[in-house]
């Protein structure tokens, strides 16, 4: 599962790029007519549509309001909802489709096969998950024929040869070459149990045998099915972190290069413009992730996967509390790096040196999902509020977090973003209405 | 009757002084231009009066008080730099500012729709604002700052762009909000384009007030101005070395001409002028002139710079009003 994940990672960012570019070539916005012309030539009036506002109150929530529906209006919360959905199904439906495809091992029978071997062979097929159906071949000759054309997986020949298409490596994890090594052992067992002259019934006892259950001295690390959904889940964070708070860079921006800022300032605290801005496009956030969440789950429930098998709700949770508190942040800096900008171009150089910290999370906890543990280090970035969004959800799904830690990692990611906050609205209000340059660092300070 | 009062403004930009003890009052009633060539600080004014601007000294006050953000509410600005969501609809955009003003969401868009109809441009309600023509952006930009009908009106240039027939439709609706009882107050630097448009002025340069007052008063005082046109003479030649008369402007042979008073030593007086003219040739033209804004102002600074430079030189310096 992991080995096509970046895949579809490397697809998706490409088809968004794509779709994005498209739509601003495709689109050059009509040029102005003559005025006085337009006035007279203009189409009859459409009934102006009517606000529907959040009932939030005050300015802080028709800002966020004029947001959210903006936001969700847009194209790119479209093509942004799309691209989750698809890695979510393609996360769950790829492996159920595989899995599928794998669940039967047809076994052809050439010679004798006693029934307790049969029986012994297709209940270790059972246990391995897949299915196992024999078929009677007439000769070696012909189950050697079907095992080339592929209707069959392995052939046991005369009780003594266990064949298979092509030589298995000791390496080899697929369903069939487990299944070869299984009839192998087995078939060599029964054979080695009726060659001790042990009857029919006393042969049956012995190879139907039970394994003793294992017992630990600690708990294990997470199996591979709840592995994957960690992984979906940090993946999630990173794209929904970096493309909200983009939002929340080029909104801010928006604002500044067109310059109606100043009017929103004239009436609206640039403190409550940036709230509201921030809340809205959180808002937006959620939205979206709630989409992914509940697509996953009908998703899981109606094909039966196993996908989410090994989740918990306390997982789930902590990422959603994790996107929030993560989100809440990082709009910060990205708002205060918007406003000290002036045009577009501008504004690509300020995105890669933010994104740094969010590449450098998901990076360090999908190096702890797929090792299974926490070096020192990522228990360290769990409480620093860049990197805490994704190294503390991978510590709660590796069982290495107790509540109190994820609380005082959660606590110090809060009065962080308060700090930030108050740094950050300082920065919005020294640089918003300076425009025509980038605002220097050094100005920002002195004011 | 209220009234809006900027006192002592200070505001440096480093080495750059923009606004230096700028003060000046507007009151209810009437169309007040403010004025002044480019940098002279208008624009970091308005923006003072919306606390877009950080001041060194200084207060805006409203009817008496400090201005406070509830105030402000009440007040409308059309910024130099017009702006607005290129991609939001027309009337979103205006009921969306109405309520960040504080108006209620049916006032809001019952106010939108009027403006828009009052300015010509109802049919584009449901328009992107970036497919209008620049002409249409500039009327739902002052619609914008009209459509939570405020107190005080600020405008900042507001007829830049615009043709006559757009000039004249920006004027009346000054006007009509003047006479409705409103504080108006809007800034040029084409001091000579406003003179019709507004009743006052203040006129401002290096961020200090350098004359103000009704616009009757101050074209009406200082030194006569006469336009005469003598036929068959386009050089203006036969006004050249008449004693007290400096030519201003020749306008294709209509001389404009500054008197100097009666009482200095060089005085002149129409009546000369007008002997020596038909002495020349046959006088087509012949008027008293008022002053112009822009006269207005160039003699105001040009007297002020003499007094800075008396200052600097030691001299006694002769204090007089700087509007005469």
């Amino acid at each position: 599962m992991s080995d096509i994940l970046p895949f579809i990672v490397v697809f998706g960012t490409l088809a968004f790029v794509i779709a994005v570019s498209r739509r601003q070539s495709g689109n050059p916005g009509s040029r102005p007519r003559p005025w006085r012309g337009a006035a007279l030539i203009a189409p009859p009036a459409a009934s102006p549509p009517t606000l529907r506002l959040l009932p939030l109150p005050g300015d802080v929530g028709l800002v966020a309001a004029r947001e959210l529906r903006t936001r969700v209006r847009g194209r790119a919360f479209r093509i942004g909802t799309l691209l989750v959905l698809v890695t979510v199904a393609a996360a769950i439906l790829i492996p159920a489709l595989l899995g599928n495809k794998a669940s039967t091992q047809r076994i052809g029978v050439a010679g004798q096969l006693s029934a307790p071997v049969r029986a012994t062979v297709a209940a270790d097929g059972t246990a391995a998950g897949d299915q196992v159906e024999f078929v009677a071949e007439p000769s070696g000759q012909a189950a050697s024929a079907d095992l080339r054309a592929g209707r069959i997986d392995l052939a046991v020949v005369d009780g003594r040869q266990v064949v298979t298409a092509k030589a298995i490596a000791a390496s080899d994890t697929s369903a069939t070459a487990q299944l070869a090594r299984t009839v192998a052992r087995t078939v060599g067992t029964g054979e080695a149990l009726q060659a001790a002259g042990l009857t029919q019934a006393q042969a049956a006892a012995v190879a139907g045998a039970r394994p003793l259950p294992l017992t630990s001295l600690a708990p294990g690390g997470p199996d591979t099915t709840s592995k994957n959904a960690t992984f979906i889940g940090v993946l999630l964070l990173a794209f929904m972190l970096t493309q909200y708070n983009t939002w929340t860079l080029t909104g801010v921006l928006e604002e500044k290069s067109s310059r109606i800022v100043e009017v929103l300032l004239a009436a609206v605290s640039p403190g409550r413009l940036l709230a509201g801005k921030v809340l809205g496009i959180g808002l937006a956030a959620f939205v979206q992730a709630a989409v992914a969440v509940v697509a996953a789950v009908t998703l899981t429930k109606a094909t039966h996967s196993d996908a989410l098998a090994g989740v918990t709700p306390a997982a789930v949770a902590s990422t959603l509390i994790w996107l929030v508190l993560g989100y809440a942040f990082y709009s910060w800096l990205y708002a205060a790096a918007g406003s000290t900008v002036d045009r577009q171009e501008q504004a690509q150089s300020l995105l890669l040196p933010l994104a740094l910290p969010v590449l450098f999370g998901y990076g360090m906890a999908t190096s702890a999902i797929n090792s299974g543990n926490a070096s020192v280090l990522f228990h360290v970035l769990a409480y620093l509020p860049p990197t805490a969004p994704f190294a503390m959800p991978v510590l709660v799904s590796l069982g290495a977090a107790t509540a109190w830690q994820f609380a005082l990692s959660a606590a110090i990611s809060v009065g962080c973003t308060v700090g930030l906050a108050r740094v950050s609205a300082a920065v919005y209000r020294a640089s918003i209405l300076q425009t025509g340059r980038r605002v220097p660092l050094r100005e920002l300070v002195r004011q | 009757m209220s009234r809006l009062e900027l006192d002592g403004l200070t505001r440096a930009y480093g080495p750059v002084t923009a606004l230096d003890h700028l003060s000046f009052s507007v009151t209810s009633g009437a169309v007040t231009g403010f004025l002044g060539p480019n940098g002279a600080g208008k624009t970091t004014a308005m923006r003072a009066i919306f606390g877009l601007t950080a001041l060194s000294a200084g207060i805006v006050r409203w009817n008496g008080a400090a201005v406070t953000r509830a105030d402000r509410r009440r007040f409308g600005y059309l910024p130099e730099e017009r702006g607005l969501y290129p991609g939001m609809l027309v009337a979103e955009q205006l009921e969306y500012l109405g309520r960040l003003h504080g108006l209620a969401p049916a006032a809001a868009a019952a106010a939108a729709a009027g403006w828009l109809e009052r300015l010509g441009v109802a049919g584009r309600a449901a328009s992107k604002v970036e497919s209008l023509s620049l002409g249409n952006q500039q009327r739902v930009q002052l619609a914008s700052a009209l459509v939570h009908n405020p107190d005080l009106l600020v405008l900042d240039e507001p007829l830049s762009g615009l043709d006559p027939a757009g000039i004249d439709a920006v004027g009346e609706v000054l006007a009509g909000q003047a006479r409705a009882g409103k504080c108006v107050l809007f800034s040029s630097h084409q001091l000579d384009l406003v003179e019709d448009l507004c009743e006052s002025v203040v006129i401002i340069d290096r961020g200090r007030v350098v004359a103000s007052g009704a616009v009757d008063d101050l074209t009406t005082r200082g030194r006569p101005r006469l336009v005469v046109r003598v036929a068959g003479d386009r050089d203006g030649a036969w006004a050249r070395g008449l004693a007290g008369v400096t030519v201003s402007e020749n306008d294709g042979g209509a001389l404009r001409l500054v008197l100097a008073p009666r009482s200095a030593a060089e005085g002149a007086d129409p009546q000369s002028v007008l002997r020596a003219a038909m002495a020349a040739g046959p006088v087509t033209e012949f008027g008293v002139a008022r002053r112009r804004l822009s006269e207005v102002f160039r003699e105001a600074v040009s007297q002020r710079s003499a007094r800075r430079q008396a200052v600097s030189s030691g001299a006694p310096v002769l204090r007089q009003g700087v509007s005469q």
